[in-house]
């Protein structure tokens, strides 16, 4: 067997137990459900309704909900929350989902340098991401913000240039233990590239603890977008999203209780899904949890 | 009428606003004689939504800076509600008549008062002015305004209560000026090597109605009555300005009681129905001189004809968004200057709401609209950016339904706001903007003169002095605006802005929204307050305030 | 040990100078400056923006800029505010104190119930108490924390007329009880994300003590349980607990700044959020240094402590 046929089979031998195990556990399920839920709102719901997201009637402000059509009300520009929601929902989970991917790809690169050559290498990039993580993540939204157009590509950029350490962190630890294993002796021996080894052999050995981390950087993600835009640095209006829809409503606290309190329940309800998931794959991808 | 025409001929010499001045009733024999108590008593709390920092009166300051500095400091003169001129530090306010200014402007001559006492109980003299004034030119200091200043020549200190200077050049709005330059005790700060550090800046030393207390930063600046003032109160032992950063906590706090007076930036519009029917509150609208405007960077291709900035102006429903988002509270306007102001132009052709008209301009013009609806022409898009400050609630929204308006006729707009930092940072001053969302005065004091802001020479994206970011450029406004800060006659000045006014709404490099009105609160019982446009805070005359006994 | 610590001091200064000129950079190429909040000022000119700039030295090249900062901090001089006209320090240490306040009682709170929850949670294995910590715990850790601030604001100020909508006290009071009363919701707020990890983690800990063989003796000795557990579980907890306050202390700056913004609370946070508004330099460079040593304090508590509850971890 050559060393990639060793950890395919491994591969396989250990997805159906975890499958199993991830499908008892409860939370995680639930939060599968409410994410599919909100994610088949998102996508299908802006065709349902009787509003588009952008539409501006300001006879109709402050409406609030369940009044005539508009089933969640309406904003200081009147217009339809449930719409605005949904298509914030859309930009949001992207956001969330795009800082993820691109966050994990850096942390994953970097990790795996660092973990696999050791040494100096290892030392320059780690010292690196202590740096970063020096930083309050803030400052770095902030500053990072005010450099550029805050459009959701640059949001998500930005989200995944101060998200990336903790990842990082992770998979340098398991390459450092998976560095004398066997098949990557056997793949030195072999001859192969340090880029194969380290790409095509040691990494889908981390599969595991990278999911899961990225389950929850999502989360992270959808909560950092949604403090930026907060404090008014984040995506732009007329553009909703679900931080943005918060911007400006302690404002109208007492008059119009109802624009903070529906995008916050729903980000809750969003980030609560990915942290259950997250919890469920931990449980299910977790080794020791395997009956001896 | 005889002694008026003494002042009317005063007001025309140094180009007076406050077209009511003459008619006006002295403001310190006014109703602040009602009842005030003998000796101070109590305290006000003063709430304001940003931090005062600036206690040096001569450095770059903001408007809450000013609150403080006002009732700290005093100037060689202030101005009254209506406009005119009043001595303060100064015995007299000099003209013609009484020698205190030369025919052709040049020569001024200040009479000081003799009773004048720094709060550490050194007397005020005129040495104290000319060195106030020459600090203010001195490179090493960091000074915020030397306009004016730069022309002062040959200060000579004739004797203690008597100072004179020449101008190198006739400089009508010198007064207004001098209005906003505070005087500084030369015997504290001459000693100093360093007095962009000194330690006066953090607790100075004024003339004013009230000494400096303490300040506990973040959070408030105490002041205590001084009871040796020279002019009339103070009638309150301690005046307190306590920093609310939030606009919504502010006003709670005033709804609570907390604070006495909500000042800058006062009540919110959106809370002005419910703040009018507070008990135990008195509250009113106030005009500000501040003028709300789609501020346009005339040399950005899109806006090169004067139809497509006609058609913009036209599509944009004003009425709607004073009415709807900022709760009828402002005045639409045509002109940059306040209504109030003496040179205010009330003849500028009036707006008139019309995506019809709009349509028609731009279709007229060859402005085509493409396969996504917007317009262009010769290859050059309708779309543009749109930038304010992020964080003003109200103005987002106004934005927003801008967008939506010139949406429906073809125009693009973008928005894309940044931080205060950022925002007014070269972006704003090199012009680097397509259009910006602003409030600006753009009088300095009660004086209409505004080269700095429309003349050619003052665009700083073009290596220019001024704060022209707009970018605008007309020869015969250029023309108009020299000839009116070299003249002294009010009534000629008076034409020469009107007509300013004229070109400038007829050219719309910026296209005026309205003029702000501030809602301003106090608890009932306090007594002595009075709104002055011609200044920038509410709380200007804080020597006259007391509580009602 | 030493030779830890001589290490971990070099790697500490390697870090902040990384830091510092990442932070200074960043800042600098920002666009917009410190004066921008003159623009609008009426009357002002360019001619005495570019006056003020040169008096500031602000437009020197960055490297200079950056090199003469640095070694006035070497000297210990953090620099003067720009808005403030006040030593860097002056202005953080008098922020310093109202977000310490917020800090250490939502450490007590977050300590204390989270220590509860977790000791119950344990004991009740499996029962609806501890399903319900396990669910809370999770969606505590997914509520973004101003709209928890807003959301409290609403009830317990606007509806309920209970506690103070913001602000560290009332003016012309300031009693300890006033403090007390507005200290209440911000601190609330700010322990409920810890309340969950703190709880999380005295569960496990507490089961992992439960499992063990000497618990189960002195139990069969007829030890009454709660003994046993308050003698193990709080001593084993009570390093952990060092560390995890250890860990509190870079959230100084960004854990408080977002509750700070919405309770109008005169902290660190909000002196943060306001310097970056106005490009305030020393200030904000100050607070990331400040912030940076924190943090680097928190993870050689964090290591020390590790290292001597687990004698297996050496410190190399």
């Amino acid at each position: 067997m050559t060393a990639a046929e060793i950890h395919t089979h491994k591969h396989r031998w250990w997805r159906s137990r975890s499958v199993q195990r991830f499908m008892q556990h409860r939370l995680a399920i639930v939060g599968m459900v409410m994410l599919f839920l909100l994610t088949l709102a998102c996508i299908v719901g802006p065709f349902l309704l009787p509003y588009d997201e952008l539409y501006i009637d300001l006879r109709a402000r402050f409406s609030p909900p369940l009044s005539g059509d508009h089933y969640l009300g309406t904003d200081p520009l009147g217009r339809d929350i449930a719409a605005r929601l949904l298509m914030a929902g859309r930009i949001s989970l992207l956001v969330g989902f795009f800082a993820m991917v691109l966050s994990t790809a850096i942390g994953t690169v970097i990790g795996v340098v660092a973990g696999y050559y050791g040494g100096k290498v290892n030392s320059a990039l780690m010292r690196f991401v202590d740096a970063f993580l020096a930083f309050p993540s803030i400052f770095l939204l902030l500053a990072l913000a005010a450099f550029i157009n805050p459009s959701p590509v640059m949001i998500t950029i930005i989200i995944a240039i101060t998200s990336w350490m903790e990842i990082a962190r992770i998979v340098e630890a398991e390459v450092k233990s998976l560095r004398e294993r066997d098949f990557v002796m056997a793949g030195r021996m072999l001859g192969l590239r340090n880029s194969h080894i380290m790409f095509r052999e040691l990494l889908p050995n981390m599969v595991g603890p990278i999911i899961v981390a990225a389950t929850l950087t999502v989360a992270r993600a959808i909560l950092l977008e949604a403090y930026i835009s907060f404090l008014g640095y984040g995506i732009q209006p007329p553009l909703p999203s679900w931080g943005n829809m918060l911007n400006g409503a302690q404002q109208y606290l007492a008059t119009a209780p109802w624009l903070a309190i529906i995008p916050g329940i729903t980000i809750t309800i969003a980030v609560t899904s990915f942290n259950f998931i997250g919890d469920g794959l931990r449980d299910a991808l977790d080794v020791r949890n395997d009956p001896a | 009428m005889t002694k008026n025409m003494n002042r009317r001929q005063t007001l025309a010499m140094l180009g007076l606003t406050g077209a009511a001045g003459a008619l006006a009733p002295n403001l310190f024999v006014g109703p602040a004689l009602a009842a005030h108590p003998e000796a101070p008593t109590g305290q006000i709390v003063v709430g304001v939504s940003q931090e005062p920092t600036v206690f040096n009166p001569l450095m770059p300051r903001i408007e809450v800076d000013d609150g403080v500095q006002l009732s700290v400091f005093d100037g060689l003169v202030r101005i009254s509600p209506e406009g005119e001129f009043i001595p303060a530090l100064a015995a007299e306010v000099p003209s013609i008549e009484n020698g205190g200014l030369s025919e052709d402007g040049l020569n001024w001559h200040f009479k000081l008062r003799d009773d004048v006492k720094w709060h550490d109980g050194e007397p005020f003299t005129a040495e104290d002015v000319k060195f106030t004034l020459e600090l203010i030119m001195d490179p090493n200091f960091r000074s915020w305004r030397t306009t004016g200043h730069e022309l002062v020549r040959d200060i000579e200190v004739v004797s203690p209560t008597e100072i004179k200077w020449r101008m190198e050049e006739p400089f009508a709005p010198y007064m207004s000026i001098l209005v906003e330059t505070m005087m500084v005790p030369k015997h504290i700060l001459e000693p100093l090597e360093d007095r962009n550090e000194a330690p006066f800046n953090q607790a100075p030393v004024g003339t004013g109605a009230f000494k400096w207390g303490s300040r506990k930063a973040g959070d408030h600046v105490e002041l205590t009555a001084n009871s040796d003032y020279f002019g009339e109160g103070p009638y309150v032992e301690r005046l307190i300005f306590k920093y609310i950063p939030d606009l919504t906590v502010l006003y709670t706090q005033f709804k609570s009681g907390d604070i006495d007076i909500i000042s800058n930036q006062y009540i919110t519009p959106d809370n002005y129905a419910e703040a009018k029917s507070l008990a135990g509150k008195e509250v009113s609208v106030v005009p500000s001189p501040t003028v709300e405007s789609v501020f346009l960077n005339n040399e950005k291709p899109q806006f090169q004809e004067s139809a497509v900035r006609k058609a913009i102006y036209a599509a944009i429903d004003k009425q709607t968004i004073i009415d709807a988002l900022y709760y009828g509270l402002p005045t639409p306007s045509e002109s940059y200057l306040p209504q109030q102001s003496y040179y205010y132009n009330p003849d500028l052709p009036q707006h008139d709401y019309s995506p019809d008209t709009a349509n028609k301009m731009l279709d007229e013009a060859g402005w085509e609209r493409g396969a996504d609806g917007i317009r262009a022409k010769d290859g050059v898009r309708l779309s543009f950016s749109n930038s304010t400050t992020s964080g003003n609630h109200l103005r987002e929204q106004a934005q927003q339904f801008i967008q939506q308006s010139l949406g429906e006729v073809g125009i693009e707009m973008t928005i894309e706001n940044k931080p205060p930092a950022v925002m007014w940072g070269e972006y704003w001053t090199q012009s680097q903007f397509d259009s910006v969302i602003v409030g600006i005065v753009f009088t300095t004091g009660a004086d209409a003169d505004v080269t700095v802001r429309f003349a050619s020479d003052a665009i700083p994206a073009q290596g220019g002095r001024g704060s022209n970011t707009g970018q605008y450029q007309n020869s015969e406004v250029d023309k108009l605006l020299e000839e009116a800060g070299r003249i002294f006659d009010q009534v000629k000045r008076k034409e020469i802005y009107g007509q300013v006014q004229e070109i400038i709404r007829e050219d719309l490099p910026l296209l005026p929204l309205f003029q702000y009105a501030t809602v301003r609160g106090h608890k009932e019982g306090l007594k002595g307050i009075e709104a002055n446009i011609n200044t920038r805070i509410d709380t200007w005359n804080a020597a006259q305030y007391y509580w009602d006994q | 040990m030493a030779g830890f610590l001589v290490k971990r001091l070099w790697q500490s200064i390697i870090l902040l100078i990384i830091v510092s000129m990442i932070g200074f950079g960043v800042l600098h190429l920002t666009p917009g400056g410190p004066l921008s909040q003159y623009a609008l000022t009426p009357g002002m000119t360019q001619e005495t923006m570019d006056r003020i700039a040169e008096q500031m030295g602000l437009n020197r090249p960055l490297p200079i800029q950056y090199l003469d900062w640095a070694w006035r901090l070497l000297q210990g001089d953090w620099g003067t505010s720009y808005r403030d006209q006040q030593p860097v320090l002056t202005v953080i240490g008098r922020h310093l104190f109202a977000t310490m306040l917020l800090m250490v009682s939502s450490t007590v709170i977050s300590i204390g119930l989270g220590t509860w929850i977790g000791i119950r949670g344990a004991t009740h294995r499996y029962s609806t108490f501890d399903y319900t910590a396990t669910v809370g715990a999770m969606i505590a850790l997914s509520i973004p924390t101003f709209w928890f601030g807003l959301v409290g604001i609403y009830v317990f100020s606007l509806k309920l007329g209970w506690l103070p909508a913001g602000n560290m006290y009332t003016i012309g009071d300031g009693s300890v009880l006033d403090y007390l009363h507005h200290l209440i919701l911000p601190s609330i707020v700010l322990a409920l994300v810890n309340i969950a990890i703190w709880s999380r983690y005295m569960r496990t800990a507490t089961l992992d003590v439960i499992n063990q063989d000497f618990v189960k003796t002195a139990r069969a000795k007829g030890v009454s349980e709660r003994r046993v557990l308050m003698k193990h579980v709080v001593g084993n907890a009570l390093l952990p607990m060092i560390t995890l306050a250890g860990m509190q202390l870079p959230n100084l700056l960004s854990g408080a700044l977002v509750t700070e913004t919405v309770f109008t609370w005169p902290g660190m946070g909000r002196l943060f959020l306001d310097s970056l508004g106005y490009n305030d330099y020393p200030v904000v460079m100050g607070l990331l240094m400040f912030s940076a040593i924190l943090v680097l304090l928190g993870n050689l508590i964090a290591d020390l402590v590790a290292a001597s509850i687990d004698p297996r971890i050496r410190l190399a």
